[in-house]
């Protein structure tokens, strides 16, 4: 390669000269200098040419949020946030294989900084019709977790309940997934199947009426579905979504998770009694999931809809019994980009159902997106939040957010 | 006349523009190519699938690729919707 370059140089090295040097006298001390200029222009086209031909490719992506919370709680203060940064960093070689990793940075209550690891994992290509992702990677369940929950992808400032770090979808897991794409007919379908730690479950001690000392019951409290480093409960779950696009514009997904899960750890301050049943031998629960999503859009509309239900199976903690617990969300939502403008009006309900009443939430929220650019989001969004169960209260919010993806 | 610094930047700079304008040519040679037509409609059929369609001007060629992959991963493309759409933006670029 080099042969073909020097002479191209010379080549340039001479228009250059001819370029700049009309007449014919110049000093020695600027024919040096000239030199030495082009031995730098040499190593810097070698350098640029090495950038565009390398086998391997480094890029970082992402998206960041900032914004600011009104809300009608009286324990809680309106508050600016300082949002999320969520840098993606990407490094392939050839087409053979690609490193994916996210990371979520944020900034806690008390101003400490808070990192997570979203996802890390090797994505081998198999083929036209088949990715190996092996390591930690987001819930294939549903769409929203998997597909839309970045914020500038998100047409809302905040997710629909459940489908947050809070609730009945899978957020993301340690395993390994094969994933892809293929046609049938006219009409395009995507799969991922995979094998995983799973998660773990948290039981919570319900005290006695009128002896916060004295235990009433054990009963599950939650799903812990993020990602485990490790297999606590050594129990695997298996799962996957289809999705079938019979027009380019629709899109249906059914995703189903099946294995078993144990309960790990305890969670509420309630019980006040020393006295605190043990954990070990705990045999393990059923765990399965059951999901459906649908999208359609066109020019102006984007429809969502998408169910998640997520079961664990009876156990026992020593002497108390654990009944099946089932936690189920839903969400169904409407965007309306306005034509000719950058405007964007969106609706969402969601209704989310816990075992413990006191988390059962139904929400309207309203937005208005404004799209500075297709990456770079201003919303504004109301939740209005109910809790169906007497006595229990949710507290509607007004969240503006700016949302950037890079 | 003599040649003056100011000469010797702006020959220099010239010399250089000339050299990684031929070094623009060079693209890396993976993926294989695909095709524009196809992948202009790939594009538009895909991307909005989850979000707004991002504009080719965004990114190098380079990066289409890492992106294009990271999207075939998420989106459920096919390696051959996936050159298609790298080759579109590419060459819309």
């Amino acid at each position: 390669m080099s042969k073909t370059i020097k002479p191209f140089h010379k080549a340039l090295l001479a228009a250059a000269i001819s370029a700049a040097l009309p007449i014919t006298g110049f000093a020695a001390t600027d024919l040096e200098l000239l030199k030495q200029e082009v031995a730098q222009l040499k190593n810097d086209v070698k350098d640029a040419k090495e950038w565009r031909n390398q086998n391997s490719l480094m890029h970082m992506a992402g998206y960041a949020n900032v914004g600011y919370v009104s809300n009608d709680n009286p324990a809680m203060e309106d508050s600016f946030l300082g949002g999320t940064f969520a840098p993606i960093f990407h490094y392939q070689f050839r087409d053979q294989v690609m490193l994916e990793a996210e990371l979520e940075i944020s900034t806690a209550e008390d101003g400490s900084t808070v990192v997570a690891m979203e996802y890390l994992s090797i994505d081998w290509i198999i083929n036209d019709n088949m990715i190996l992702v092996a390591g930690q990677f987001l819930s294939p369940i549903g769409n929203f977790r998997q597909n839309l929950h970045p914020s500038w992808i998100n047409k809302l400032p905040s997710a629909a309940p459940g489908f947050g770090h809070d609730g009945a979808a899978p957020v993301s897991d340690i395993g390994f997934q094969l994933r892809g794409g293929f046609h049938i007919g006219d009409m395009k379908a995507n799969y991922a199947v995979y094998a995983s730690n799973g998660p773990e479950i948290k039981a919570e001690i319900a005290p006695d009426a009128g002896d916060s000392t004295a235990i009433d019951e054990i009963e599950y409290d939650g799903i812990e579905a993020e990602a485990f480093g490790a297999d606590g409960d050594g129990e695997k779950v298996f799962g996957g979504r289809f999705g079938i696009l019979p027009i380019p514009s629709l899109e249906i997904g059914v995703s189903f998770v099946s294995g078993k899960a144990t309960v790990t750890s305890y969670e509420g301050d309630e019980y006040t009694g020393t006295t605190i049943p043990s954990l070990d031998g705990v045999a393990a629960s059923t765990y399965d999931v059951a999901g459906m999503d649908v999208s359609w859009r066109n020019k102006s509309f984007d429809v969502r809809y998408e169910y998640i239900k997520s079961e664990v199976g009876e156990t026992s903690i020593g002497a108390y019994d654990l009944a099946t617990t089932e936690w189920s969300t839903w969400y169904g939502q409407v965007a309306y980009k306005i034509p000719s403008t950058k405007f964007e009006a969106v609706l969402r309900y969601a209704d989310f159902d816990s075992p413990h009443g006191s988390k059962d939430q139904q929400q309207t929220m309203v937005g208005l997106n404004y799209l500075v650019t297709n990456n770079f989001i201003a919303k504004l969004g109301f939740e209005s939040n109910d809790n169906p169960n007497a006595g229990q209260k949710a507290y509607d919010r007004t969240l503006v957010q700016l949302a950037y993806g890079f | 006349m003599k040649l003056n610094n100011k000469n010797l930047i702006l020959s220099s700079l010239a010399a250089l523009g000339l050299a990684l304008s031929a070094s623009a040519a060079i693209a890396a040679d993976y993926p294989e190519k695909g095709n524009f037509v196809k992948g202009a409609k790939a594009w538009a059929d895909n991307c909005v699938r989850c979000h707004n369609l991002r504009d080719a001007k965004e990114l190098r060629d380079d990066q289409w690729i890492t992106t294009g992959f990271h999207m075939r991963v998420r989106g459920g493309l096919t390696g051959q919707e996936t050159r298609d759409i790298i080759t579109f933006l590419q060459q819309s670029n």
